[in-house]
């Protein structure tokens, strides 16, 4: 589901590998992406270029691992969104709880 | 009964086998996607869900059996039925196959035709036992009258209110619908839409309503009238509770105040509403500031006043409307459910005629639950 792309002493980076993001493979990826953050106690950054699609149960999981993050203070931030994706985050305020970079390098400096 | 194909994953180290079955299932209208190790099959089980998996028995690396234990310990698949395809016709193996919950044992000098049969009956009766217990659980909550969607529409001075809604799939899901009468002045009009889909989503709708009610209950009683207050006491109280507080809703909030002839609304997380000016022809979304709710203990939730005038409409829809099956993938597009909706109200068709010109004629094309309010000026 997710993908290790870099890992920081600061960040990891990971990648959605699924097209898709929809009720299918959202409690996996809330598993996989909690477990990071247990494991590296690490900020994430998810890079979302692969994502065409995202439902609402995926949402859904993306907050409640922000939440999970903010508990243990650490940060989320979304990346690299296709711009369907990116209106839809939008349109539903997300982009107000969110920190969305245009790509890898703005997250990182970010940071 | 829906027409959704049927996937299958199918594992085998042998290409040329692989190849010959995976043509006889495409042939029989299966949906095949194929791996050649149980490595490989467990890569795509990440990103693609199946109805079924056939899988070989002998394998170089990971074998049938240690595969089918790395999908006995992933929550996401273990449920998904597992077929073991063998030309072993050992006893003892198939005696712990079967204790690792394989559905069933097929022989690899079955014939294909077979295989496919075989197949077809398994995902037909686990489908035909899903489909039972569905029927179950809708007949317990007809029988204790409970119900996320309303049956009628409340009739308002000066207002004319339409809805439709169709669940994703047949079965109940995430979204609800409410109409409050509070008093002989002031209607609230709820509609919300639980992250998730399917009956998880749906058992939590009654929690989500049960709080609105009471809220728009006690504003009122208190004098209350604001829909932002009332968002902002319902928002409260879900993110101090246990069992809803990794739970998230979307919910715009209206309220028809008849003296006035005003519409007051608020929206947590929900999609802009639209507008439609009759006199001139346009369509305009209005959006809101409040974030989901449960997410933060201060939603941020404003409130704006709508004035409609002479047979002017009001769409509050949830994101089941603006999101379609598109070619090979899925794609929420709101722009799009705007412009096929525009046309229509130019000429003038009434909300049946939307239902059916619009709403149902892309049955096929929807992926979520589908849920739309009209509120129609009419004096």
């Amino acid at each position: 589901m997710i993908r290790i792309i870099k890992d920081t002493p600061g960040h990891l980076l990971i990648e959605i590998e699924a097209s898709e993001a929809n009720l299918d493979n959202s409690d996996l990826f809330k598993t996989q992406v909690t477990e990071l953050l247990d494991r590296h106690n690490k900020n994430i950054v998810i890079d979302f270029n692969r994502v065409e699609y995202i439902d609402s149960s995926f949402l859904g999981a993306l907050v409640a691992i922000l939440k999970y993050a903010m508990a243990h203070k650490l940060e989320v931030i979304l990346t690299a969104m296709r711009k369907d994706v990116h209106d839809l985050l939008m349109l539903i305020r997300l982009d107000k709880v969110f920190k969305i970079y245009g790509d890898y390098e703005q997250a990182a400096a970010a940071l | 009964m829906n027409a959704i194909t049927k996937k299958i994953l199918l594992v085998d180290d042998n290409q040329l086998f692989l190849k010959m079955l995976s043509q006889a299932f495409k042939k029989s209208g299966f949906d095949c996607i194929t791996a050649e190790s149980g490595v490989e099959a467990l890569r795509i089980l990440k990103t693609n869900i199946p109805d079924a998996v056939l899988s070989d028995y002998e394998m170089p690396g990971m074998n049938g059996m240690q595969f089918r234990q790395e999908l006995l310990a992933d929550a996401a698949l273990k449920d998904i039925p597992f077929i073991f395809l063998t030309h072993i016709s050992d006893n003892e193996l198939m005696v712990i196959g079967l204790g690792l919950q394989a559905v069933d044992y097929v022989l690899k000098d079955t014939p294909v035709n077979v295989i496919v049969s075989k197949l077809n009956n398994i995902i037909y009766t686990v489908q035909k036992q899903h489909e039972i217990s569905k029927n179950e659980l809708k007949k317990a909550a007809e029988a204790l009258n409970v119900r996320s969607i309303p049956q009628t529409v409340p009739l308002i001075s000066g207002f004319e209110i339409d809805f439709w809604h169709q669940p994703y799939q047949d079965i109940p899901g995430g979204d609800f619908i409410d109409f409050i009468q509070a008093d002989e002045r002031h209607t609230f009009i709820v509609l919300g839409d639980i992250m998730g889909k399917k009956w998880m989503a749906w058992f939590f709708t009654f929690s989500f309503l049960s709080y609105v009610r009471a809220a728009v209950r006690f504003g009122v009683l208190s004098g209350d009238y604001s829909v932002a207050s009332i968002l902002h006491k319902v928002n409260e109280v879900i993110c101090l509770d246990d069992v809803l507080k990794d739970t998230l809703s979307s919910l715009s909030l209206v309220m028809i105040d008849t003296e006035t002839q005003q519409i007051s609304y608020s929206g947590a997380g929900d999609l802009p509403l639209l507008y439609y000016n009759d006199q001139k022809a346009t369509t305009k979304q209005i959006s809101s500031d409040g974030l989901l709710l449960g997410l933060f203990p201060d939603g941020k939730f404003s409130e704006q006043q709508i004035n409609l005038e002479n047979n002017d409409r009001l769409f509050i829809f949830t994101d089941g409307m603006t999101d379609l099956s598109a070619g090979s993938g899925k794609k929420s597009d709101y722009n799009l459910f705007t412009n096929n909706l525009n046309p229509l109200l130019k000429y003038g068709h009434n909300f049946e005629s939307l239902k059916h010109e619009l709403f149902e004629s892309s049955a096929n094309l929807r992926v979520d639950d589908c849920s739309i309010i009209q509120i129609r000026k009419t004096t």
